[in-house]
């Protein structure tokens, strides 16, 4: 109890360095992967990408960050064995932070692929299991969590397969796909506001102070729907089709139009990233700054303040600022062989997924699933060439990532509960 | 911080491998719009201008070559493809050979000075022009796999266009057929006048014309699975 009381401050700010360093890590890597797609498919500029990212990924992370943050704050491990000791949890959470963050950067500077969310998850594991004692961890919840790293993928790929499908049947394999893309282009950009709007307001806007009803989110997604679909028909009706752009390749004046479409699922990725991946750097923080002010009350009953949303959004921001935009040009360079009609699907999809697992509460990782959805457009024979490697690897950096979080995290866990104590 | 950016989307998206197969096909078609004017030289007894086309033919072969070596490298067990593999790669093996018998005409013609006999000469014309026509006709059909790829290989429409090119070729194929029953009965016919081994290169020559459109047709064939898997 004293050490809660002695060094509070210190405490904070320790949590909310390390939580900056997290999440500017998760804005200088992990977000580049999400929005890469539409920048390599030529849809946006890498300077257009960070402005969309900039206001979607803040967004994303202050309406919808809260429910993932939850179950990172109190949703894995179970306090209730060391009422008597919150400081251990305060430096749990520290060390979970700083083990996660850190591993992320070995990661990063590697190459490989890994996974924010399956670093913290790892992490808190491994704090609970020294800290607190095996039992502590809900192992109910964190299977849930698992099962949720393999279903998001699938779901992710089925939605994107369908997508691709419904492109073909309504567009390219008309006696006018050009006249058909252009009559549907307002439709599917009607789906990305008004699916990720309404997975978001559908009872998860209390932290804001709104409550609104079934019937009433139902209303104001449409709303944002047909505003979204109102300003892709001015884009969509403004493109120019010369008559030679399709001697070489017939589809080319319809992915014209499929292009500006991407605009859109990138804020909508840019909103999910920040909705889903912003937990991971600020739900330990939350825990941190709540027992704290609490005067060590491990439950947790306080409500997440907003100003940790914010910072967490920031923090994302601010990685994207410094080092991300360069990420993201190199990806984007590489990414040539997406089409923007097969993009579109895969961003939309992927996006779905994501908001609908933060709305949720699980903590989910964005890249797999945009790896999933891609391969749900390669299932329907849609792309030139996937190297399936890379699913190999996911599942591999998946079984290096959840120990090595987990030891990283057990061994910052004594350090600091040796500076302090 | 040196942050690496081998992405795990972009080491999922491979390059396509419909495009080194249009380049390969562009090169061997090239290669065979030469064998005409390498004709013309030999009709009109320029044995020089016959070898440097022949060498012409000899430099596209190896471009084609290079091409598709880079190709199988890049085709690893693990790809996700639209078509099956291996019919990727035996397309471009008949593609390959089309260069192959293109290059051993060339070699034929430019090491062996030959007189061509007046009454085979139409013949000869006859079956190239038909060669060049079934070719061009093979190249518009792996032009058409970007079309296909963006219809996943389905879609009546894109099908219907694939599917008359394809009957395109078959046709071709069977009048080349017809041209080089002819163009053997007239070997025949004169071989009493020609020196032996002359005759035996005739046949040879002719034959070897005839290979290419039965490699193009082989190629409309494998288009044909693409379409019905």
């Amino acid at each position: 109890m004293d050490i809660i009381t002695s060094y509070g401050t210190i405490l904070i700010a320790l949590a909310v360095i390390f939580g900056l360093y997290m999440t500017w890590g998760i804005g200088a890597n992990d977000l580049a992967n999400a929005m890469g797609t539409s920048v390599g498919a030529g849809a946006i500029t890498v300077k257009q990408a960070i402005g969309i990212a900039i206001v979607f990924e803040f967004l994303g992370a202050v309406i919808a960050g809260g429910h993932v943050t939850k179950t990172i704050r109190k949703g894995i491990i179970d306090p209730t064995s060391i009422a008597g000791s919150p400081e251990i949890l305060v430096f749990g959470m520290l060390a979970a932070l700083l083990a996660a963050a850190f591993w992320l950067m070995i990661a990063s500077t590697r190459g490989w692929p890994v996974s924010t969310t399956h670093s913290i998850i790892g992490a808190l594991i491994g704090f609970a299991i020294v800290g607190i004692g095996p039992e502590a961890v809900k192992w109910d919840q964190v299977m849930k969590v698992v099962a949720s790293w393999v279903i998001s993928p699938a779901i992710g790929g089925v939605l994107a397969f369908l997508l691709v499908m419904s492109t073909r049947k309504l567009i390219l394999d008309t006696d006018n796909p050009l006249k058909n893309a252009k009559r549907f282009a307002p439709v599917y950009i009607f789906l990305v506001g008004f699916i990720i709007s309404l997975v978001t307001m559908f009872k998860g806007l209390k932290h804001l102070n709104i409550e609104l009803s079934v019937g009433q989110s139902f209303f104001v997604a449409v709303l944002f729907g047909l505003t979204t679909s109102l300003i892709g028909w001015f884009f969509v009706s403004k493109i120019q089709v010369s008559a030679n752009e399709n001697r070489e390749f017939h589809y080319a004046s319809v992915e014209k139009v499929f292009a500006p479409m991407m605009l859109f699922t990138a804020c909508a990725m840019a909103f999910a990233h920040g909705s889903n991946d912003v937990a991971n750097g600020i739900g330990p923080l939350a825990a941190v700054v709540s027992i704290v002010s609490s005067g060590g009350e491990v439950m947790q009953t306080s409500a997440l303040p907003l100003w940790i949303l914010m910072l967490g959004g920031g923090g994302i921001v601010l990685g994207l600022v410094t080092l991300g935009y360069r990420v993201m040009l190199t990806v984007g360079k590489r990414i040539t062989e997406l089409t923007p009609s097969r993009g579109f699907c895969a961003e939309l999809a992927a996006a779905t997924t994501v908001v609908l697992a933060s709305r949720t509460g699980l903590p989910v990782s964005t890249t797999h699933i945009l790896v999933g959805a891609v391969l749900g457009v390669g299932l329907a024979r849609g792309i030139g060439a996937l190297d399936l490697r890379v699913v190999g690897h996911i599942i591999i950096s998946w079984l290096i990532t959840l120990p090595a979080g987990a030891i990283m995290a057990m061994l910052f866990f004594f350090t600091l509960k040796g500076i302090f104590s | 911080m040196p942050f690496k950016s081998t992405s795990t989307l972009s080491s999922l998206l491979r390059k396509s491998p419909f495009k080194p197969i249009q380049e390969h096909m562009r090169t061997v078609f090239n290669c065979i719009c030469t064998l005409p004017p390498l004709f013309e030289a030999l009709y009109n007894q320029e044995q020089d201008i016959v070898c440097e086309h022949a060498e012409q033919i000899r430099q596209l072969e190896t471009a084609a070559d290079k091409i598709k070596n880079t190709f199988r490298l890049n085709m690893p067990k693990t790809l996700l493809l639209p078509v099956d593999r291996k019919d990727l790669l035996n397309l471009m093996g008949d593609q390959d050979s089309l260069a192959d018998i293109a290059e051993e005409i060339g070699k034929i013609l430019s090491f062996r000075e030959m007189e061509v006999p007046a009454e085979l000469k139409p013949l000869i014309d006859e079956l190239l022009e038909g060669t060049i026509e079934v070719s061009g006709e093979a190249k518009k059909m792996i032009e058409e796999l970007d079309e296909l790829v963006e219809v996943g290989f389905g879609g009546n429409r894109e099908l219907e266009r694939v599917t008359a090119i394809i009957s395109g070729v078959r046709r071709s194929e069977h009048n080349i057929d017809n041209i080089l029953n002819r163009a053997r009965q007239t070997i025949y016919r004169i071989e009493g006048d020609l020196n032996p081994v002359d005759v035996m290169f005739w046949y040879k020559i002719v034959e070897l014309i005839g290979d290419i459109s039965n490699q193009a047709e082989n190629m409309a064939d494998r288009i044909l699975l693409f379409l019905s898997r």
